[in-house]
């Protein structure tokens, strides 16, 4: 089967943002490095998961962000999940990711969103 | 006085998925397919889907070991009152059954390993799972409940 998975880094309001594109599963490794090159080029600030352009994450996914949030905690950043589907967050509840991760609806409680609700221009890498 | 007889379980879909990684995409789409939309809601059906894919990866990974010309069967039935999903590997009970209960915060220290979440989810996202073994057939049995009963 085809990988289907992409991270795109910019920032925003000081945090770091890893938008994440596709689908969150075993294949999906690009997550863990694109979080190490992210949180090198930016030290400090919160770490934004964006799963708005996200359709599906299964067990190995979880596993993967669980390794992810270990790095964060480890060097003291706080996690924001953003854009979430009520499916996966209430399986952020189940597995108690949200006890550790901040759960954002959308750009409108993040990520320095404008006063009509759009996403600001993100900062490329 | 004429006894009623209760209405039998009705096959729905009967389908076979090889053991490769990420066709467990393919198999909750098809088991999504089959089911007419009235039956569940759109919550349940995505609950329905993510133990589906679960299931399908376990059986895939720990049943059949990875062996792609291995296949996973899987079953679609409705009979009043729910519908029932099987998942049918050739690997006999699975280790992963054994494992320990996923602890996150164990997880975070490194005491535990970030993965085995599979078992964990679909026991939450179903209304009821089984679990049947007929020699090295292991078969993993998943019950949402519909209408009142749901």
């Amino acid at each position: 089967m085809e990988e289907n998975f992409s991270v795109e880094i910019r920032s925003a309001a000081g945090a770091v943002v890893l938008g994440l594109r596709g689908d969150v599963d075993g294949r999906s490794s690009e997550l863990g490095r694109a979080y190490d090159r992210a949180t090198r080029e930016q030290p400090e600030g919160e770490v934004i998961l964006d799963f708005a352009d996200v359709e599906y994450i299964n067990s190995s996914g979880i596993a993967l962000i669980v390794s992810v949030l270990a790095r964060a905690r480890a060097a003291g950043r706080h996690v924001v999940a953003l854009g979430l589907s009520a499916h996966y967050r209430q399986i952020f509840e189940i597995t108690r990711l949200s006890d550790f991760i901040e759960l954002r609806s959308g750009p409108g409680e993040g990520e320095g969103a404008q006063a009509d609700g759009r996403r600001p221009a993100a900062a490329e890498e | 006085m004429t006894a009623v007889q209760p209405e039998p379980r009705r096959l729905l879909a009967s389908f076979t998925v090889a053991s490769r990684e990420g066709v467990e995409r393919l198999a909750l789409r098809r088991v999504s397919r089959a089911l007419p939309p009235e039956l569940l809601s759109g919550e349940q059906q995505e609950r329905l889907q993510t133990a589906v894919a679960e299931a399908t990866m376990n059986a895939i990974e720990h049943g059949n070991r990875g062996v792609a010309r291995v296949p996973v069967q899987i079953q679609v039935f409705h009979s009043p009152g729910e519908v029932v999903v099987s998942i049918s590997d050739q690997g006999g009970a699975p280790a992963e059954v054994k494992g320990p209960e996923p602890d996150l915060e164990l997880k975070l220290i490194g005491e535990q390993p970030p993965r085995g979440w599979g078992l964990f989810l679909i026991r939450h996202m179903v209304d009821q799972m089984d679990v049947t073994t007929d020699g090295a057939r292991h078969t993993v049995w998943l019950t949402m409940r519909t209408g009142a009963g749901a």
